[in-house]
């Protein structure tokens, strides 16, 4: 008789606190639950503001995903195609040359410059017959595919400056956008 | 101790609907300049179905955006112009919209710097073009000089800023 009292005290107190009974209990969830809210929801929760956090904090401050718009870095980087942008690339070493950079303009970082870097701080750039010239010793540059007939003066980089320019250097001199920029603007590398 | 997370939690909630309620109904000037040059860019966009009368009041309408002795200087790639008075402006408008079937100008980043009387503004801003039949869009980075007139903010100069020089 007592153990019959205590039994339904007990399943009063699980009904109370939104238990169920044992049979409800041990009831596994439905498919769709555990297709879209898992086995624990409480766990699924956890798991889905893990995510948002560290893939905010990964492709806003480390990653950063950029799409291509136009043909100034063809062949290497295609329109539309989608790459990221180590920010970090830069955080123990100053930029090199042959590393292509993404270039944030003064108003923000929705839009910016894919730019290949060929000249360093210091140094002077120039052009003959399409062939680069640092400090007047001929580069080679593998990355280039197509033909390029640029003829430009020896310009000089600023000490806090480098030289950027696209891999496409088959329009004319006026029309391809490239130059001096701050080193301050580089974002970061582009990877991938 | 759980109704008082569940408290804090609205609380927090009305807090931010508040500042988010007082921020839209009564706007600091930096987010009327936003506003306002988005209304510009999309008034200068056009398509080809635009028809004659749209186009001359949609060209009436960008010129109202700049006050009436504006400066503007451009220059990119294979580009530069110089245009005086709010009158010329008109006309640049309605010549590209006659050269061009359609365009299409957003600014996706505005930067706003107030000036300590608040009666005038730099803005930086990156603008966005693609004409009908390019592949590639026209990127330019501009430097716009705002002043407050009565209630509406006004573009009195505009200049070209070199990322790469």
């Amino acid at each position: 008789m007592g153990a019959a009292k205590a039994h339904r005290t007990e399943r009063a107190a699980n009904r109370d606190f939104g238990m169920g009974t044992d049979a409800e209990a041990v009831r596994p969830p439905g498919w769709l639950q555990r297709v879209l809210i898992g086995r624990n929801p409480k766990r699924t929760l956890v798991r889905i503001l893990i995510l948002v956090v560290v893939s905010t904090v990964l492709f806003k401050y480390v990653l950063q995903p950029i799409r291509v718009e136009g043909g100034s870095m063809l062949p290497t980087y295609k329109d539309r195609s989608v790459h990221l942008v180590n920010r970090l690339a830069y955080f123990c070493h100053q930029p090199r040359r042959g590393d292509v950079v993404a270039i944030r303009l003064e108003a923000g970082e929705h839009v910016m410059y894919m730019k290949r870097i060929i000249g360093l701080p210091g140094e002077t750039v120039e052009f003959r017959h399409g062939r680069l010239y640092i400090d007047g010793r001929r580069m080679n540059e593998p990355y280039l595919v197509f033909r390029c007939y640029w003829d430009h003066d020896p310009e000089p980089v600023g000490t806090n400056q480098v030289y950027v320019v696209g891999d496409n250097r088959t329009m004319p001199w006026d029309d391809h956008v490239k130059g001096r920029g701050s080193l301050d603007r580089v974002v970061g590398k582009v990877i991938l | 101790m759980k109704s008082w997370w569940v408290r804090a939690i609205l609380l927090a909630a009305l807090v931010a609907i508040g500042i988010w309620g007082w921020g839209a109904v009564f706007p600091g000037p930096e987010k009327i300049i936003r506003k306002r040059l988005n209304a510009m860019a999309k008034a200068a966009s056009f398509s080809s179905k635009e028809g004659l009368i749209a186009k001359a009041w949609n060209a009436s309408m960008v010129a109202d955006y700049f006050t009436e002795n504006v400066q503007v200087a451009l220059e990119g790639p294979g580009m530069q112009q110089t245009i005086s008075g709010r009158a010329e402006v008109l006309q640049a408008v309605a010549r590209a919209r006659s050269a061009l079937s359609s365009l299409s100008i957003e600014f996706p980043d505005i930067k706003v710097t107030l000036a300590p009387d608040r009666a005038s503004a730099v803005v930086n801003v990156t603008a966005r073009g693609k004409v009908s039949g390019e592949r590639d869009p026209y990127l330019l980075e501009l430097k716009m000089q705002m002043i407050k007139a009565k209630s509406d903010w006004l573009i009195n100069q505009v200049e070209t800023v070199k990322t790469l020089s």
